[in-house]
């Protein structure tokens, strides 16, 4: 029996659609007021502008948080791969502890960090910097922690991306360049940044959407106020007073839109790039 | 590359080639060596450089607070996750990586989708359905973490069905074997490292969720994630975080090195 393309896709868009459109359908309803825990449903958008600025300030910091991860990253992740794709020391190294990073959840990362960068953890143990003078990384007036958590496993996710698509064509391009006279330097420009620009970006989007909506990172090592998105909606979410509900849904509505908005925008540079092949 | 490089640069690219190397292997480790010390110690107060006692204070905790039946479910719900989405994920792919929609562009923005949307926000609208429809909250779970698995399995299998010959299966049926025949004994074999990393991607999804099983389960599904959450949350009890987080790492970590000897294994028999 032939299987025809349409049946092989079939199943697993319709699980997609069902579950995804069920699901944004009811917190679009829910945003909106027309599916209330209790009572009736009445069309409103009091949802979003009761808590205006508390959204606004969380949809400044989610996009502060998720726009430096992202480039901190990247750059990183374009560094791992310039070193292993290039067949330096240490190589298989790197590349085994990329993969292992990849591996750790981020609640763990999340937790590691803490340890590491809190008033009281490893950093200021072995600094000897005074637990006073320490800098707010965890839960300070900037979200340092949160970033480099998720600069730091993203770079490998970044890495791996870019190494699996560049693979064996840099070799064999390298040596053409380097015959032709390149130094490494123009090398790195004009062939392996080209070779990498579609993973670069693709998995830079993918890394950006993440960190819109991780939820558990800023949880652990974020300040309370401004929070960002997913945290601000969990907290509503699971307010005793359930006329929070439709705020919480408001704010998850919001966090979509922005990854949404996010993923469209770049599709033309992502397509351009090639990134779909 | 040195070969071909002018002699000045000599020494300072030997020691670049050295050094950035070992930065990078510093980035990659330093975050986790906070877990391995507090996971020895049974003491370390005040702001001291090591631990003052050495001890397995941590691992005593973690097994009383119920680790193990933790790491069970979070097993079990990697598997549910992996069982689900990696068959699906599987024949989309190969109608992807084969070519076989006359319009693909569709679907293909419908499989990757779920990378697009946040986790909390599809699980606190399908919360708000399954408490109406009475679904049970660990097959909601399920169904969730499997939609976000999904384009990770898909996307492997299609690189990995763009690197295998379709006319291998049609040569195999013109040999007699039927379809499923073809499917079973000539591509499956040769989609085997495509497939494992497809059921590894899905089973972490599984294991290392927090938000969904959190939002969803309402604290009642007690996963490994969970227990880590509250404790790094919570209790301030470094020794129980950090025993419950490399807990909840090294299942994945053997799996990742069981894996990656047997596939350099594979490649050194097929150079032979």
């Amino acid at each position: 029996m032939q299987l025809g393309g349409a049946r092989l896709v079939a199943p697993a868009v319709f699980l997609i659609l069902a579950v995804t459109g069920t699901a944004l359908g009811a917190v679009v309803a829910t945003s909106l007021g027309l599916l209330p825990l209790v009572g009736q449903p009445r069309l409103s958008a009091d949802g979003f502008t009761a808590l205006a600025d508390d959204l606004r300030a969380a949809t400044q910091e989610s996009l502060l948080t998720a726009a430096t991860a992202t480039l901190l990253a990247a750059a990183g992740g374009l560094t791992i791969a310039t070193v292993v794709v290039r067949a330096g020391r240490g190589v298989r190294l790197v590349v085994g502890l990329a993969a292992a990073v990849m591996t750790v959840p981020h609640l763990v990362g999340a937790a590691a960090t803490g340890l590491l960068l809190s008033d009281v953890g490893l950093g200021q143990r072995w600094s000897g910097i005074s637990a006073a003078a320490w800098p707010e990384l965890v839960g300070g007036r900037w979200p340092w922690a949160t970033v480099l958590e998720l600069a730091w496993k993203e770079s490998a996710f970044v890495a791996l991306m870019v190494i699996a698509s560049v693979g064996r064509r840099y070799a064999d391009l390298r040596e053409v360049a380097a015959v032709l006279g390149a130094a490494p330097r123009a090398q790195w420009r004009r062939v392996l940044l080209p070779l990498s620009a579609p993973a670069l970006a693709s998995s830079s989007l993918i890394v950006f959407v993440y960190s819109l909506g991780t939820y558990e990172v800023a949880r652990l090592l974020g300040r309370a106020y401004p929070e960002p998105l997913p945290v601000m909606a969990y907290r509503l979410f699971t307010d005793i007073d359930i006329a929070a509900r439709p705020q919480a849904a408001a704010t998850a509505v919001v966090a979509t839109g922005l990854a949404l908005l996010a993923a469209i925008s770049t599709l033309p540079l992502l397509r351009r790039l090639g990134a779909g092949r | 590359m040195t070969g071909h490089a002018p002699k000045r640069w000599g020494a300072a690219h030997q020691s670049r080639r050295t050094v950035i190397p070992a930065l990078l292997v510093f980035w990659l480790i330093i975050p986790l060596t906070p877990l391995l010390l507090w996971a020895g110690a049974s003491r370390w107060s005040g702001t001291a450089r090591l631990p003052q006692d050495l001890g397995f204070r941590g691992w005593q905790e973690a097994l009383d607070t119920g680790m193990i039946a933790a790491l069970a479910r979070s097993g079990l719900l990697g598997v549910a996750v992996a069982l689900i989405a990696t068959p699906l994920g599987s024949m989309a792919g190969r109608a992807l990586g084969w070519r076989l929609l006359h319009r693909p562009a569709l679907p293909s923005v419908v499989l990757l989708a779920p990378v697009v949307l946040a986790p909390f926000a599809v699980a606190m609208g399908l919360d708000v359905v399954i408490l109406r429809l009475g679904i049970p909250g660990e097959v909601a779970v399920v169904l969730v973490l499997s939609v976000f698995a999904l384009p990770y399995t898909t996307f492997t299998m299609r690189a990995t069905y763009l690197g295998l010959d379709p006319t291998l299966e049609e040569q195999a049926r013109v040999l007699g074997a039927s379809s499923r025949q073809a499917r079973r004994c000539v591509t499956l074999p040769a989609a085997t490292t495509g497939l494992v990393t497809a059921t590894g991607l899905a089973f972490l999804v599984g294991w290392s969720d927090y938000a969904v099983t959190l939002l969803i389960g309402g604290g009642q599904i007690v996963t490994a994630p969970m227990l880590i959450g509250s404790s790094a949350a919570g209790s301030g009890n470094d020794a129980l975080t950090s025993t419950l987080a490399i807990s909840a790492s090294l299942p994945p970590l053997a799996a990742l090195a069981v894996f990656t000897y047997t596939a350099s294994r594979r490649r050194t028999a097929a150079h032979s």
